[in-house]
């Protein structure tokens, strides 16, 4: 099995419930200091990046586009990583971090189609893992899928991701896209 | 194995109410999340998952403190709690044998599920002079509610009635990332999936642009001609719902008269809109229906809020989107009822409630029962108030209220002041008596959504930090000094007694988690049943939706709705707007904050450390003004400064601050509030709103300019 995500920049609102979901899930320290700024890097596997907004006329484009690991199957990061240090979870097919392994040299950064790999406070390499831990849980949603009140996540199997897409699709095609 | 719960609770960080879940271990929470199984099926934002980092957060209250030094000073002695809660109930008392209960003002901020409490502390009191920021956000639409048709209106996101909103306009609103009010950003998102049109009203694009079908981007301050312009293509094309309109409406051939002051093209002109824009919204309203209408509270904020809610009420009235299944709902409470009736069921002296502070002047102030801050501010600075003692609550008036100066000087001559919070506010730095409450995540309390239909349970996770307590306990401890027969020996017995219409008691309603009236119980087309009127109609003296306000016109108010241009804009002070060319709104919501709460909240603040103005980019070129600079914006009234966004969907002559803000971080006792706060931009000797008293916050002028390096 190869699981996946799907992010949907039509549906995203841009409100960052995500990004605080996944610092939640992974336990980061809560860094209850100020100034708050000064934070350490790499507190959250997703970010949220707004396109626009540009105007034509009255027509506004405007997305915001949630982006995280995508976990590659022929994963640039794995082959460039030089101690091996990032792997396939042999259950679920996610990109992992052996902590142990990483030396913190983020190679994985230069060679990441997505800029995709974060740096903890140690300079370990920290990823999204698709929530694997909750999956293994039994927990079917990922912790940012659940917590995003705009539906604009879905987590799968590739194929349970290639059908919801494809419904998307299809119902865009009947309706044709509305936008200002 | 460490021991882990799992605490099922509602989030009270704004006035939302999803439904969490909290995973303690040994006695430390590890993780807020949504619960999958409540009516917000497990979603949240990022402001009620920050909520774990106000827990253990260094900055909190632990003790009740009393000011030592001068007032502002910043020296405290630490207290007990009976000592603290006898001088306020000390004060207090003395306060009412020597001037009268109204002298005593008890203050609250935009409520958190303790307004039933601050209403019956009053109450308990005897004094009408309940303040909060309800003149300016809620109060005028609730109160045009009730005068228009006995209810309050909700938009039906929920297809109980099989049918979901085939139109929405979303007023002044952005719902899906603050300022719920009854309803949730969830639902609409949810019902969006169903919905054809989206019609937006805003000054600017929001995170639902994309999906919007039509944007009419109204010049701030303009709604109600806006409203008006639309009944008038609706009316004269003939698209109103007759049959309805017919039976169910009162003064529609009046309404329909002074709609022809609004011709499009006039309205066009008024609004910047284009006229065929106005045209086409009002046609997609009438005509796809069921139809609602979000309501935001920019709308609230002005100088004529009661005639804009009226204007767009009679919008929904006019085509028959009321009551329907997927147009707009008077929601039907839970069988226990809501908490509301705990405040209310404390009676009044009918004199003290007349005589509210601005009540002679702001008549639905009366009728609402809440006095005018402003007013109560500014008899303070010129030494002419009653006022004696003032107990406030969750609330932050230095923040909140319109000038800044005003408010401050007025506190400065308040005889005695206490205050609860989490923080110490730059509210509390004046304070004689700062006492520390206790954050949801700590405390056990019953939430009651604003759309009526469900209360749902909080249940503590963890013990509060050093001496906090609960709000419902501090009031329960001052109710006792100050009025005890209407409080309680023990906290289980005053919750019962909200519950006792239920039939079930605190326990069972904590383990239950909520307790609604949906699906199937919810009635739609109650008029037309005995629900409020033997023989059906709504719950107004004519038994009709009424369109000319016989209320209102026995107040003395025009019981049709108008346009007024607002205080200050290039039209009504020309002169003036040649020093401040730019409109100013001085309330531009975000999501990662509510209010003047979770500047503390490093996930929150990291997201967002700065206030922002947005400018056109073509404006600010002639200014010189990039993205990010810091800029300073200037009214009459003073200058504060924030950092420049670029936001190309703004009119250019339009620009939109955000409020509110302040430095946590900052030294006190002003922690930054002068710099930052748009307050100290809005003005509070310009006419209110006739009705209510409603400030102004979203459509004043301004100038700006870039900040030197180090100013
Ligand atoms: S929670 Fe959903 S809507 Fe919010 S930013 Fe994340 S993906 Fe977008
Ligand atoms: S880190 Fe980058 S390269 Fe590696 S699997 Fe994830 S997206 Fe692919
Ligand atoms: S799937 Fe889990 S790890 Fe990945 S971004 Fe979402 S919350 Fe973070």
């Amino acid at each position: 099995m190869q699981r996946a995500i799907f992010r949907d920049k039509d549906k995203c609102i841009g409100c960052y419930a995500c990004v605080v979901a996944c610092q939640m899930e992974h336990a980061f320290p809560p860094h209850p200091s100020f100034p708050p700024v000064a934070e350490p890097e790499g507190v959250s596997l997703t970010s949220v990046y707004r396109y626009g907004p540009f105007m034509e006329g009255n027509k506004v484009t405007q997305y915001f586009i949630p982006m995280s690991c995508m976990h590659c199957s022929d994963a640039p990061c794995i082959q460039a990583c030089p101690k091996s240090a990032l792997y396939k979870d042999p259950l679920t097919g996610t990109t992992m971090v052996d902590k142990e392994k990483c030396i913190g040299c983020r190679f994985c950064l230069w060679v990441c189609p997505y800029g995709a790999p974060r740096y903890n406070l140690e300079g370990k390499c920290e990823l999204c893992d698709l929530c694997t831990k909750r999956y293994k849980e039994g927990k079917k949603k990922t912790a940012c899928e659940a917590v995003c009140i705009a539906s604009a996540i879905f987590s799968g199997t590739t194929e349970e991701v290639a059908s919801h897409k494809s419904k998307k699709a299809a119902k865009k095609l009947v309706e044709g896209s509305a936008t200002i | 194995m460490s021991d882990t719960k799992i605490i099922k609770s509602t989030c009270k960080s704004c006035h939302g109410t999803c439904g969490v879940l909290v995973t303690v271990e040994n006695g430390q929470i590890t993780r807020v999340e949504g619960n999958p199984d409540s009516l917000t099926r497990g979603t949240m934002c990022s402001k009620g998952q920050a909520a774990f980092q106000e827990v253990n957060n260094p900055n909190r209250l632990k003790y009740p403190l009393k000011r030592m030094g001068a007032r502002g000073e910043g020296k405290w002695a630490r207290i007990s709690w009976d000592e603290a809660l006898d001088m306020i109930g000390t004060k207090i008392n003395e306060a009412k044998q020597q001037y009268g209960a109204n002298s005593v003002v008890i203050g609250q901020g935009t409520g958190r599920g303790y307004d039933p409490f601050t209403i019956r502390l009053a109450g308990s009191i005897g004094t009408g002079n309940l303040m909060g920021p309800a003149h300016v956000c809620y109060l005028p639409r609730l109160l045009v509610f009730a005068l228009m048709i006995g209810g309050r209106l909700f938009c039906d996101l929920h297809g109980w009635g099989g049918e979901y909103p085939k139109t929405i306009i979303s007023w002044a609103k952005q719902m899906e990332v603050t300022n719920v009010d009854g309803e949730m950003g969830v639902w609409l998102l949810d019902t969006l999936e169903k919905t054809k049109n989206l019609v937006m009203v805003d000054p600017r694009s929001t995170r639902l642009s994309n999906r919007a079908t039509q944007w009419l981007r109204v010049r701030p301050g303009t709604d109600a001609a806006l409203a008006l312009g639309m009944m008038n293509v609706i009316i004269n094309e003939d698209l109103y719902d007759r049959e309805f309109v017919t039976q169910w409406t009162y003064g529609f051939e009046k309404l329909r008269e002074r709609v022809q002051e609004y011709p499009v093209k006039k309205v066009s002109e008024i609004t910047w809109i284009p006229e065929e824009d106005i045209i086409k919204a009002a046609r997609t309203f009438a005509t796809e229906k069921p139809g609602c209408i979000l309501i935001g509270e920019p709308l609230e904020a002005a100088n004529n809020c009661i005639q804009t809610l009226r204007a767009i009420l009679c919008l929904a009235a006019i085509t028959g989107n009321i009551e329907r299944p997927g147009s707009m709902m008077v929601w039907m409470p839970p069988a226990a009822g809501n908490l509301e009736a705990f405040g209310r069921e404390v009676r009044l002296p009918e004199e003290n409630r007349k005589n509210i502070i601005g009540g002679d002047k702001y008549k639905l102030c009366v009728l609402g029962r809440i006095c005018h801050p402003e007013t109560v501010f500014k008899q303070l600075k010129e030494g002419t108030s009653q006022v004696q003692a003032m107990h406030l609550q969750g609330t932050n008036p230095l923040l909140c209220y319109a000038n800044t100066r005003e408010v401050f000087d007025g506190l400065m001559n308040l005889p005695f002041l206490s205050v609860a919070d989490l923080y110490m506010s730059p509210t509390a730095e004046y304070a004689d008596i700062v006492l520390p409450v206790a954050h949801w995540l700590e405390m056990d309390a019953i939430w009651d959504d604003m759309a009526v239909f469900y209360i749902a349970a909080i249940n503590k996770a963890v013990e509060p930090p050093g001496e906090a307590k609960p709000d419902s306990w501090i009031f329960n401890e001052i109710g006792r000094r100050v009025g005890p027969e209407h409080w309680f020996e023990t906290m289980d017995d005053l919750w019962n007694h909200v519950l006792r219409k239920s039939g079930i008691t605190f326990k069972e309603f904590q383990e239950k988690g909520y307790l609604a009236c949906t699906g199937k119980d919810q009635v739609y087309y109650k008029y037309k049943t005995d629900y409020w009127k033997p023989g059906g109609g709504f719950r107004t003296k004519t038994g009709k939706i009424e369109l000319y306000s016989t209320q209102l016109e026995g107040l003395g108010y025009d019981p049709l709705p108008y346009y007024l241009e607002p205080n200050e804009s290039p039209y009504s002070t020309p002169e003036l707007a040649k020093e401040y060319p730019l409109i100013l709104s001085a309330g531009g919501r975000f999501p990662y904050f509510f209010h003047s709460q979770y500047r503390q909240l490093p996930w929150l603040r990291k997201l967002h450390p700065y206030p922002i103005v947005q400018i056109h980019p073509e404006t600010a070129g002639n200014l010189g003004i990039s993205e990010g600079d810091w800029v300073w914006i200037e009214t009459p009234r003073g200058r504060i400064k924030q950092k420049a966004e670029l936001l190309p969907t703004l009119d250019p002559r339009v620009t939109i601050c955000q409020p509110h803000w302040w430095y946590p971080e900052r030294p006190g006792p002003d922690h930054g509030l002068w710099e930052a706060n748009a307050n100290v931009l809005t003005a509070s000797d310009l006419p209110f709103d006739p009705a209510i008293g409603a400030s102004t916050f979203r459509a004043l002028i301004c100038k700006i300019y870039k900040a030197e390096e180090g100013e």
